[in-house]
């Protein structure tokens, strides 16, 4: 079956040469531009005063080689990537950013981050780690008051409440686009692809509302159409995946690929570069905006928080929603937070979802693929 | 003539070839080395037997598909099938091959629901013994043997073939006694294997297949330490194939079924 790409603009599938052409026309306008590495950092604060954030490259297994000069090997391949494309100087949104911001997620990454302070201004978050402890929310606003004063500094620009409390506004409104989008996956078949999922997030992360709803809204029309020519993806009797855990991009997409070559539709990718980062909403016209957004980003079930039951509940709310007939729990090599939660995870949604798990533990290398396929095969067969 | 069915298990280190009767009696069993060539190897193994169908399985599946154009399963679920049809009450598999283990977890009515795989490292494998009795100079046939006679075991703390080895040598140099040494490499696998279990299958009684489930060392210290009841087939490096051969005839008997109401399919 000929599917019309989404959204037809001679990158599908190449997200990030998409994202490179976005952050080159404002480089070239002269908009300052941030990096960021993970889905803590509060996107609607640095758009409030007109700065693009660049999501920077952490998953080729290429740089790992250079990284390894200095860390050691067995740390998670996501640091080792991120690191390794700095001191190569190959990641070209590092390249455009003139600062980074980062977050106390991990060990690993604290660390690197100390070096990589060596290269770049480099601003550390200081991410509370019991989201439910009253003080947590006093911090993590803080925190954020202070990632504003070291924008402002850096870039000689100043936010206002107005300000944020329209990007906001606007944050509210792309993430809602975002999830109609899903919704074609939650349909059986689905409408829509793991691949122009990963495709659109990609684009959406950085992107403004008055950027990106016009490309949304025309996604949103094709995929209606795609409903209404009968146009879907895979057949009814496709195992439905819902892929958990680590976040999954360029190496790591292996996964999504084995999954799909087994014959199943990943329907729910919910991971941090997946649907995680645009499933919830700041509160608007609170009285104190920032401590809204502190709100929110701490609501992100990533698995350094502890307890983390709310990636319990954010699961259930999935399952329910994409119905998927069995559950992969993509863990990196030495992650040890993901990969310990794992044995929750997988006890969680087979006792109250009795639907089948597996964890796969890999990393960017392809040299494992067989194995997991016989892995993925092997899950597909429990549900025949 | 009754209809005859073959199951091929193209695995690391060894390919097993099993033929069965039309009510599921293995009738014929054959094993040869992997080698360079597995498809060469398989075709040789399959020049000398009849069947009608044919089900692979092991890790050399895939290329066994195009090559021979036959219908594939993993080894989980041969294994499963394969155990289950020859002990029908146990509740979990425990597969130690060439180069990985796997536990499988049954439920009542036999169906596989939870497995977990070791694959990436050849640690507490068949060729992780292979390349200890190798160290200790004992030969895989003996190794389990000489290790059951020791009055007690030697700690043996790396799991990493290369670490191991390495510790072994040490002792060797140190003058302690192969037997003891290796009577502590057999309970080491055995305490990592024990975690597996406990893990996919806190309850029931076990089988344990492949090759490594020949070693009557690892047999004895398994039922020990887990203290379940732990069944071992005649030929365990045979039940992922026989496991495949029973499917293919489970497969056949299906289409049929199908084909009486589904035409021009």
């Amino acid at each position: 079956m000929n599917i019309t790409p989404l959204m037809n603009d001679g990158f599908d599938g190449q997200p990030a040469k998409r994202v490179l052409q976005y952050m080159e026309r404002h480089k070239d306008q002269g908009t300052p531009i941030v990096g960021i590495y993970c889905s803590y950092a509060p996107l609607e604060l640095i758009q409030s005063m007109g700065i693009v954030p660049a999501v920077l490259c952490s998953f080729a297994d290429a740089p790992i080689t250079s990284a390894e000069s200095v860390l050691p090997a067995n740390l998670c391949p996501l640091i080792k990537s991120s690191y390794g494309f700095i001191l190569e100087g190959t990641c070209p949104f590092f390249s455009m950013s003139d600062a980074i911001i980062a977050e106390t997620t991990c060990d690993g990454k604290k660390k690197m981050f100390e070096l990589a302070a060596e290269i770049k201004p480099l601003h550390v978050m200081d991410l509370p780690q019991l989201p439910d402890e009253p003080e947590a929310l006093q911090n993590w606003t803080t925190m954020i008051r202070k990632l504003q004063r070291f924008l402002e500094t850096t870039f000689q620009l100043e936010t206002t409440d107005q300000k944020i409390e329209q990007a906001i506004k606007n944050g509210n409104k792309r993430n809602r686009k975002m999830r109609e989008i899903y919704d074609f996956a939650a349909m059986h078949p689905p409408v829509i692809s793991w691949e122009e999922m990963y495709d659109i997030g990609f684009l959406t992360l950085p992107s403004t509302a008055d950027e990106v709803l016009p490309t949304l809204e025309k996604m949103l029309e094709r995929l209606r159409e795609r409903v209404e020519q009968g146009v879907h993806f895979g057949t009814l009797d496709s195992p439905r995946v819902l892929v958990s855990g680590c976040p999954v991009g360029g190496d790591a997409l292996k996964i999504f690929k084995i999954i799909e070559d087994c014959g199943g539709l990943v329907v729910a990718p919910d991971s941090c570069t997946g649907m995680k980062t645009f499933m919830g909403d700041i509160e608007e016209n609170s009285p104190d905006p920032i401590k809204a957004i502190a709100k929110r980003y701490l609501e992100i079930p990533c698995a350094c928080m502890t307890p983390n039951d709310r990636r319990l509940e954010l699961l259930s709310q999935t399952i329910e929603h994409f119905r998927p007939d069995v559950i992969v729990d993509f863990v990196l090599t030495a992650c040890h937070s993901f990969n310990i939660e794992a044995y929750k995870v997988g006890r969680y949604v087979t006792e109250k979802h009795d639907l089948p798990y597996l964890k796969i533990e890999s990393d960017y290398s392809d040299n494992d693929v067989g194995q997991i396929r016989t892995k993925i095969e092997a899950l597909f067969e429990i549900i025949q | 003539m009754s209809r005859q069915y073959a199951g091929i298990d193209i695995g690391s280190r060894t390919i097993e070839l099993v033929i069965i009767s039309d009510t599921g009696e293995i009738l014929q069993s054959l094993q040869t080395d992997t080698g360079f060539d597995p498809m060469l190897e398989a075709s040789k193994l399959l020049s000398g037997v009849s069947y009608d169908a044919i089900m692979a399985t092991g890790y050399g599946r895939n290329l066994f598909e195009i090559s021979f154009d036959a219908a594939t399963v993993t080894e989980i679920k041969a294994h499963a099938g394969g155990a289950r049809a020859i002990f029908p009450e146990i509740r979990a598999v425990l597969d130690i091959g060439g180069q990985d283990s796997k536990v499988i977890a049954l439920s009542a009515t036999g169906k596989v629901t939870k497995f977990e795989m070791n694959d990436r490292c050849a640690a507490g494998t068949g060729k992780f013994m292979e390349i200890m009795a190798r160290t200790l100079g004992y030969t895989i046939e003996e190794f389990g043997q000489e290790a059951l006679l020791a009055e007690q075991a030697l700690t043996i703390s790396s799991m990493c073939t290369v670490f191991a080895e390495t510790e072994v040598t040490t002792l060797i140099a140190k003058g302690a006694d192969c037997r003891e040494i290796g009577l502590g490499l057999h309970s080491s696998v055995i305490r990592r294997v024990t975690g597996m279990i406990n893990r996919i299958s806190p309850s029931g009684s076990i089988a344990f297949t492949g090759g490594v489930a020949n070693n009557p060392c690892m047999a004895a210290l398994l039922e020990q330490q887990i203290n379940r009841k732990v069944v071992i087939p005649d030929e365990p490096q045979c039940m992922g194939a026989f496991g495949a051969a029973l499917l293919a005839r489970e497969m056949e008997c299906k289409s049929e079924v199908k084909n009486t109401f589904i035409t021009g399919a």
